[in-house]
């Protein structure tokens, strides 16, 4: 079959309403490896040559094959021949779909480039350089291929970039076996093999989401063009430019919904997308668009990406390739590390806070140093109705987040131990919980130990009486004459544990009785403490 | 927030008054400009009269000084760490002197190699600080190593697992030059506060 007059295969602008929109679903053929495909029956199947004056053929090849022209249809997707062509078509359809749901859902990787799953189909009878070699003879740009496997019947291989995805379509039906049978290679847009893996980043997924959600849920179809010119999705520009990576991030699409969508546009050929009006200016995009494959894997991406079932949630920011391997270290209980460090700071820990909940904070005097500093800090949070109730720190708080003036910021700062003390005396009565303490000692030298505890403790009078506080506090200590601890820095954080409160044992007990042996210690101290 | 501001200034603390939590991109006075340092340096300028043992720690101008210098490296140290953490995490360990350690969690982690190790295996971080507080430390317990105390608080998602409630801690040694001074994390303590509702 001839084209009809005047159907210009590359130059869309050209074309009326009627076949543009003929063009539409055909773009969902597009998805098929349809215009690859070598044989139609309308064409001599043994020569070879026709293929090559075939003004379909050319057309869609036109420009040594780099120009990218999605709606233009070669004469055997125009609607008439489709119908006479059903099985054969559908037959390729089915198999291209199968291959498309062998693609897990992956991720497109913007910064290397598009992705492309090139497909043989009986390629396993194919030796993998020889076949490759025949391919690169006929493909007229060189290509590297990715992770060459096969599966099934079929070789696939990748390859990193649009210009070369489709170069190598072109040589599809262009090579022969030895057993004089054309090879055919399909190819299909591909997220990021596994070996090269970026994820799309989570608030932008969420974006999409958001803007998903506006989306009218009783519709079948997903009306890309509304999507496009969203408020919300326009006001990431990036996403604006390959939305289906971000889209199917989100999108979590069924196959049972991606075939609805494919039927739609097979069976109704008066709805259905129009492409054309997605990108800006509603122009054709050979026209408009400079010619850059970046834009054109836009286009291929964005429907096969919707089409394609994307059954999996959105996906989470990831670093590497094996994120979803990758866990937590498990949660240890307190760090001492020795003994004798455990003892003498469990040691100091229970006679501080034994002074502390006593109703008398003066006692603390001897336990700091004559030049200590203390800060405390609560949370900043404006969202955070907690943060409220802890009012009676709130004057005290040095949260530098919040806190920006440098006089101020030295003046919260406490300093020297009569200070201190003082500060500490008009904080609200507590008692803390020991069995609650996590303790690190996570520095040691010479003449200093530091560390940290956390725990919780509740207010035992006043406005918040029963309140019940979760803090951290970091103590830096040096070495006494009489084997003891004496605090030159001390930073407290509080933070509220909300209505309910907590006040149970921490699961990993972090205190051990030792009082059988103190009296031992002390010389182990002196031992270990420098003069 | 997240830019990298080089405090050329020490006399003008106008900029800072009663301002939220955003940072100007200030004029570089030193030479030393961007180009030439990486995004990983916590660097402020540099410390006046630091060098001798016994140098009075104790009087006021002094100790307004190290409070001062204090906060500047905290605030800039932070900004830095936690991008670096969610974005750049391969370059995290720049920030950590070579015997740092890490006490994440109850799990110790001692060395740059560990720590690289460490840092490759976390899932990616999404940090929220809500807190931070410094102070100097005291020069009886440093030796005249000039350190300074870091402490923040917020929560933090790490990909495929719950949000947490986080303290960290972190000492911050100082690294003098004639032009500036470079902080590097001597040793950091992190732990979930998981009693905290949210």
């Amino acid at each position: 079959r001839s084209l009809p007059s005047g159907h210009t295969m590359g130059h869309n602008h050209q074309v009326n309403s009627v076949q543009r929109r003929a063009r539409c679903w055909g773009i969902y053929r597009r998805r098929f490896p349809n215009w690859a495909e070598p044989v139609s029956p309308s064409m001599h199947p043994s020569s070879r040559h026709q293929q090559d004056g075939d003004a379909t053929a050319s057309d869609i090849h036109m420009d040594s094959g780099v120009r990218y022209t999605p709606y233009a249809i070669p004469p055997y997707h125009r609607r008439g021949t489709f119908h006479k062509q059903d099985k054969t078509l559908a037959n390729m359809e089915r198999e291209q779909k199968s291959l498309e749901r062998s693609i897990q859902g992956r991720r497109l990787d913007r910064t290397s480039g598009s992705w492309f799953k090139i497909t043989v189909p009986f390629g396993i009878k194919y030796d993998e350089k020889w076949l490759l070699n025949l391919i690169q003879s006929q493909c007229s740009v060189p290509f590297t291929p990715f992770k060459f496997h096969y599966e099934k019947m079929q070789a696939h291989f990748f390859v990193e970039n649009a210009t070369i995805a489709f170069a190598l379509k072109n040589v599809s039906g262009n090579i022969w076996d030895q057993d004089n049978e054309r090879i055919s290679i399909f190819v299909s847009p591909s997220d990021v093999p596994h070996f090269v893996h970026k994820e799309p980043k989570s608030e932008k997924v969420q974006q999409v989401k958001l803007t998903m959600k506006k989306r009218d849920d009783s519709q079948e179809t997903l009306d890309i063009q509304k999507l496009q010119f969203d408020p919300d999705f326009m006001r990431h520009p990036e996403m604006a430019a390959t939305p289906s990576k971000y889209m199917a991030a989100s999108l979590g699409v069924h196959e049972e919904n991606v075939t609805k969508v494919e039927s739609a546009g097979e069976m109704d050929k008066e709805k259905g997308l129009e492409p054309q009006q997605m990108l800006a200016g509603g122009n054709a995009p050979c026209t408009t668009l400079p010619d850059k494959s970046g834009n054109i894997n836009s286009i291929l991406e964005l429907f096969p990406k919707l089409l394609r079932l994307d059954g999996q949630e959105s996906p989470r920011p990831t670093l590497g390739g094996t994120e979803a391997h990758k866990k937590l270290p498990t949660s240890k209980g307190s760090v001492f590390g020795s003994e004798t460090l455990k003892n003498l700071v469990l040691q100091f820990l229970q006679q501080y806070y034994l002074i502390y909940d006593s109703g008398d904070r003066q006692s603390l005097l001897d336990a700091y140093h004559e030049e200590a500093c203390f800060s405390l800090t609560i949370p900043f949070n404006p969202e955070d109705p907690a943060s409220s109730s802890l009012c009676e720190y709130f004057k005290e708080s040095r949260n530098l987040k919040m806190l920006k003036d440098p006089y101020l910021q030295r003046q919260l700062l406490k300093h020297t131990k009569r200070d201190i003390v003082d500060t500490l005396s008009e904080l609200p009565k507590t008692q803390h919980d020991l069995s609650s303490f996590l303790v690190d000692v996570w520095f040691q030298a010479e003449r200093m130990l530091c560390f940290s505890v956390s725990g919780v403790f509740k207010e035992v009078e006043g406005k918040s009486q029963g309140c019940v506080r979760a803090f951290a506090r970091i103590f830096i200590t040096v070495p006494t004459s009489n084997s003891s601890l004496c605090i030159i820095n001390d930073e407290l954080f509080i933070r509220d544990t909300g209505p309910q409160g907590i006040w149970s044992a921490f699961p990993i007990p972090m205190i051990t009785p030792y009082s059988s042996s103190v009296a031992a210690l002390s010389q182990e101290q002196q031992k270990m403490v420098p003069s | 927030m997240k830019k990298f501001r080089k405090d050329g200034s020490r006399g003008d603390r106008g900029r800072h008054h009663g301002r939220s939590d955003s940072y100007r991109d200030e004029p570089h006075t030193s030479h030393s400009c961007r180009g030439s340092r990486t995004r990983e340096e916590v660097v402020t300028p540099p410390l006046p009269e630091q060098t001798a043992s016994g140098s009075p720690m104790a009087t006021s101008v002094d100790f307004k000084t190290y409070v001062d210098q204090a906060c500047r490296a905290a605030e800039e140290f932070v900004n830095i760490y936690y991008e670096t953490m969610d974005k750049r995490r391969r370059a995290l360990t720049r920030l950590y002197l070579d015997k740092a350690t890490l006490i994440w969690n109850g799990n110790v982690v001692t060395g740059l190699e560990a720590l690289t190790n460490f840092f490759e295996m976390l899932p990616s971080s999404e940090f929220q600080v809500n807190m931070l507080d410094c102070q100097p430390v005291h020069e009886q317990a440093t030796q005249s190593q000039t350190t300074v105390l870091v402490v923040t608080s917020g929560t933090v998602k790490f990909d495929g697992n719950k949000q947490h409630y986080f303290n960290q801690s972190f000492l911050l040694t100082a690294q003098s030059t004639p032009n500036n001074t470079v902080w590097k994390i001597a040793s950091d303590c992190f732990r979930f506060q998981d009693w905290a509702t949210s």
